[in-house]
């Protein structure tokens, strides 16, 4: 008696046999004792890879609504559109200036009288589109997505300054927390001492409502009660002291990073890192030295009762009320504070990126 | 309800589980799946299901060839803070879940990439003919390599499991 090989069992299980199969095989393993032991088995190890796979998800989000992702699409598609309008426009006024140069150098020529005024003008007149993107550079380093990326640089081209106003509010809608992030990156370079800035800059294009004031960021008080000194760095700093593990929450955008001084040579820093939620809700990241840490969050909690920050516990592990949540990790304590419920500060610190090494 | 809609809300989950389990960025997973379904709407292809995991697979192999051309360019790129998602997902020590998620994770590495698409697919909810049509494979080969898949992978998880305990018996 020939055995069920296999893969038909797999096939079997997986509901990928027609239906005279299922029966000539359902049949079969009424009478083979040894085919239903295998089938057993490869209904079980059917089983575990299903179970070991569903570890392998990314924490449940609640998607974007449909008509909101069908609605970006047809922006999109209308915008490829009006690219392409730009696009042909731009190679209008291309054409139109370089006829006009050549018009001019031919008047140049046949008028000998202008010759000085007119040599003057048509070199600087194809020149000057060439060096207007420059502006567009502030843009550009967002829109990750090159399909963005290139058009904007084709119309600014021939566009100037105009372009960058027309082309960035596009880019910031298909990217947002990339855009946010680069514009954090290229807004700080003020290693301040002492005091926070007294206001992020986050770029032109930037939402007034994401604009972030000192009074804000109450880390500024933690400098009298330890003698730690917090600076502003601008996101290369923080990568540089730091290397990768700069603690942070993957695609929110960076608005603020401080970093205290580091005493030894060898110890990191404490480090703070500020992201904003798409609610406009602050969410700060905070690693460092365990003690350094609880101090921290000791005299934040002290210092404002409404203040969204918590009292430690002493025990191990996951510690915390509402509005923080932090984990220790030997010698060194990974905190977040934000006003947001402990379930939402769980998943958070779940997601928190900063990997030891 | 219309039928992309249907489709939305039945597939979106498994496609950004699918990306998960290649790019292992949980926002990026989110991202590629949102392109894959404006892809959709735009495209509005003849066998939706099947196209939405053919493109989801592809802009997974798009994003690991940026990734390495990304690291080629590591020097150039050092400022820009969207770039380079580790591969290790986060604080996987803090929790059991991640640790076992990371013990999945190593188990799945040492299937060949043909078998890794196969059950990835089929995980996803993907019939032997759809998978068939995806992978180029026969579709009653389909089944002789998700056995092998499957087998493969529970191995591969014994196997280590059983080097961790060897480990910790010799630490103690």
């Amino acid at each position: 008696m020939r055995h069920i090989p296999e893969d038909e069992l797999h096939a079997y299980l997986d509901q990928a046999l027609s239906r005279s199969q299922c029966v000539e095989i359902e049949s079969h393993l009424a009478r083979c004792e040894t085919c239903r032991r295998e089938r057993n088995d490869i209904a079980a190890l059917r089983d575990r890879t299903t179970a070991l796979l569903a570890t392998l998800a990314p924490s449940r989000r609640i998607p974007p609504s449909f008509e909101l992702l069908r609605r970006q699409a047809a922006q999109r598609s209308a915008r490829r559109v009006g690219r392409w309008r730009a696009a042909a426009w731009a190679a209008s006024v291309l054409v139109a200036v370089g006829l006009g140069w050549g018009a001019r150098s031919f008047e140049a020529e046949t008028a000998p009288d202008s010759v000085a005024a007119a040599a003057e003008q048509p070199s600087a007149a194809p020149e000057r589109p060439r060096r207007a993107p420059e502006p567009l550079a502030v843009v550009t380093p967002a829109a990750a997505d090159p399909d963005a990326q290139r058009p904007a640089r084709k119309s600014g081209t021939a566009l100037r300054g105009d372009s960058p106003a027309v082309e960035a509010p596009a880019a910031a809608r298909e990217r947002p927390a990339a855009r946010a992030e680069a514009e954090a990156l290229l807004a700080s370079e003020s290693n301040r001492t002492g005091t926070p800035r007294d206001s992020v800059a986050l770029g032109p294009s930037q939402p007034v409502g994401a604009r972030l004031s000192s009074g804000q960021l109450p880390i500024g008080s933690f400098n009298g009660s330890t003698g730690a000194l917090f600076r502003t760095v601008s996101w290369d700093r923080a990568r540089f002291e730091r290397g990768e593990s700069v603690p942070r929450i993957a695609g929110l955008p960076v608005v603020e990073v401080q970093l205290a001084g580091s005493r030894g040579q060898d110890s990191r820093p404490l480090m703070v890192v500020a992201q904003q939620l798409e609610s406009g809700q602050v969410i700060r990241t905070i690693e460092g030295p365990a003690t350094d840490v609880t101090q921290l969050l000791a005299s934040q909690a002290k210092g404002s009762s409404d203040s969204p920050w918590p009292t430690m516990d002493d025990g191990d592990g996951i510690a915390g009320g509402d509005g923080a949540m932090a984990v220790r990790r030997g010698d060194r304590i990974l905190a977040i504070t934000a006003p947001l419920s402990s379930d939402s500060l769980r998943a958070m610190i779940r997601r928190l990126n900063a990997t030891e090494r | 309800m219309d039928e992309l809609e249907r489709l939305y809300q039945t597939t979106y989950g498994a496609v950004v589980r699918f990306l998960y389990r290649k790019v292992w960025d949980a926002d990026r997973a989110e991202d590629l799946a949102q392109e894959v379904f404006m892809r959709l709407f735009q495209h509005r292809p003849e066998k939706p299901r099947a196209w939405v995991f053919a493109v989801a697979a592809n802009l997974a192999r798009d994003e690991a060839r940026a990734a390495i051309r990304r690291r080629k360019h590591l020097t150039l790129l050092t400022n820009d803070p969207g770039q380079a998602p580790s591969r290790i997902p986060a604080a996987d020590e803090l929790v059991e879940h991640d640790e076992l998620m990371h013990a999945v994770q190593d188990a799945l590495g040492t299937l060949t990439s043909r078998d890794q698409e196969v059950l990835l697919l089929w995980d996803a909810g993907l019939s032997y003919p759809e998978i068939a049509a995806q992978t180029g494979l026969a579709v009653g080969a389909v089944g002789t390599t998700l056995a092998r898949a499957r087998r493969r992978l529970i191995d591969a998880y014994d196997r280590q499991h059983s080097d961790d305990s060897r480990n910790h018996a010799a630490h103690s």
